[in-house]
């Protein structure tokens, strides 16, 4: 058994009883803990803050120009297609505008043709007539000097003449007509 | 000589003792003091350097090392908190960063071999004295209570001691009054018993059975050893305890208990045995 009288151990000398230095230790304690609070954390906790909010905003704004090249990517694109589509169009403008012209461009060549030939033809006709006309007058004449030579009679009076000439040609002109018909008939 | 072998260790310690002042009729223990401004300017020089350093400003703000691992911590520690205790007045934060590097630093200095002859110890740790225990402690657990009360009014402040049984009320008070006490004691008791072992192992440096000096080599020894395990790894370890259990006091005195509303008419009778109780552990 340990006796403890209380004159043993005065409190003096008992470390567990506190003394003035506890006052002491408080203020102490007291201003470390205000000199923290007050100049060392809020600083540092203020800047981590910034850092990451800075480094937020960058990636933000990384975000938006990403947005922003899609959207203009998207744009080109756009306007590539529209542009293609007009081009194709143009084309095919191109396309009907050379058909057109080139029909037309036909279809004058063949009205010109069409023309040339009608020309012509008429000519022939023109010629044909006249080469007809100064026969009838001038077979008439030939043929009546050569009968008139053959027949040894002169065929001036021109009555006369004029009436044997056209039975002529009559005979003629009814020959060849019946040339025609047979021909006609052989094929 | 045969005597020498069996003669006791001539060991003298002198636990508690401190070079004391006389002041307005009250006793100073000037070595705590002194270290403790020690400690304390070494703390705030710390926290001076580390704020030049965190709030250094970077190209592209990439952080430098230290601000990585500093925010790696700080957010690590702020998940876990918020995560137990929900929101954490912003003044715990500070408190706990402060008590955690000042009693890490005070009992660190410990290492240092400052101890010159029995009577002299330049830097022995504030933390050895419940002065400075008892100090933080009745900071912390008045930081508590008006942290509580402000939280949940004194009215509501008080009904949790009636939680979860008002018969509970008796052992709601002790754990009240027993929080700063243990708080303050555990650390005296880590960091006395340290001081003590130190003293005891130096008084092996004598130690020579059959007349072989193994006691200068053993001292150095256990002493490293000691420095290293105690007064290295349990005085962090006691630095962190007592910041944790600061943070955590703080969010059982701002959290929520459950809601007893039919304990209401208990309260105004309680708030006078609470009166009268609060000021007990700061003395």
């Amino acid at each position: 058994m340990v006796h403890v009288t209380a004159g043993l151990i005065p409190l003096a000398s008992n470390f567990l009883v506190p003394n003035g230095t506890f006052f002491v230790e408080l203020i102490a304690f007291g201003i470390i803990v205000w000199l923290l609070a007050k100049f060392v954390i809020p600083p540092i906790n203020r800047a981590m803050t910034a850092r990451q909010d800075a480094i937020k905003k960058e990636f933000a704004d990384l975000e938006e120009a990403k947005a922003a090249a899609h959207k203009a990517e998207e744009e080109f694109k756009a306007q590539i297609a529209d542009a293609r589509h007009e081009a194709a169009k143009i084309r095919e403008e191109a396309r009907e505008q050379g058909a057109q012209i080139v029909g037309e461009a036909r279809e004058q060549a063949q009205a010109e043709a069409a023309r040339i030939v009608e020309h012509g033809h008429a000519q022939v006709r023109a010629e044909r007539q006249q080469a007809v006309a100064s026969l009838r007058a001038e077979v008439g004449t030939l043929a009546i000097d050569l009968a008139g030579r053959i027949v040894g009679e002169s065929l001036d009076d021109d009555e006369r003449s004029t009436r044997v000439v056209d039975r002529f040609l009559a005979d003629v002109e009814s020959m060849q007509a019946a040339e025609a018909t047979a021909q006609d008939g052989d094929r | 000589m045969t005597s020498a072998v069996i003669a006791p260790l001539a060991i003298e310690i002198h636990p508690g003792e401190h070079p004391e002042g006389h002041f307005l009729g009250m006793t100073f223990n000037l070595d705590t003091i002194w270290v403790t401004v020690v400690a304390g300017a070494i703390v705030v020089a710390l926290g001076f350097w580390a704020r030049a350093k965190l709030t250094e400003e970077t190209p592209d703000h990439v952080p430098t090392k230290i601000q990585l691992v500093w925010e790696t911590i700080i957010d690590q520690v702020t998940t876990q908190v918020t995560a137990n205790l929900g929101k954490v007045n912003p003044f715990v934060i500070p408190l706990a960063t402060a008590l955690f590097f000042f009693i890490l630093i005070a009992n660190w200095l410990e290492v240092i071999p400052t101890e010159l002859n029995s009577d002299t110890h330049l830097l022995p740790s504030p933390t050895a004295d419940t002065n400075l225990t008892y100090a933080m402690a009745a900071l912390v657990i008045v930081g508590v209570w008006t942290f509580g009360v402000r939280q949940k009014g004194l009215k509501g402040y008080l009904k949790h001691f009636l939680e979860p049984y008002p018969y509970l009320l008796p052992l709601n008070i002790l754990e009240e009054l027993v929080k700063p006490i243990t708080l303050a004691l555990r650390l005296f008791g880590n960091i006395f018993a340290g001081g003590i072992m130190l003293g005891l192992i130096a008084g092996l440096v004598s130690l020579a059975p059959s007349n072989i000096p193994v006691g200068p080599a053993l001292a150095i020894i256990l002493n490293v050893i000691w420095k290293l395990f105690d007064t290295m790894f349990l005085g962090g370890l006691q630095a962190f305890i007592f910041a944790l259990l600061t943070v955590l006091y703080f969010g059982m005195a701002g959290g929520d208990h459950g809601d007893h509303d039919e304990q209401d008419e208990h309260v105004q009778h309680d708030q006078a045995e609470q009166k009268s109780a609060e000021p007990e552990p700061a003395h």
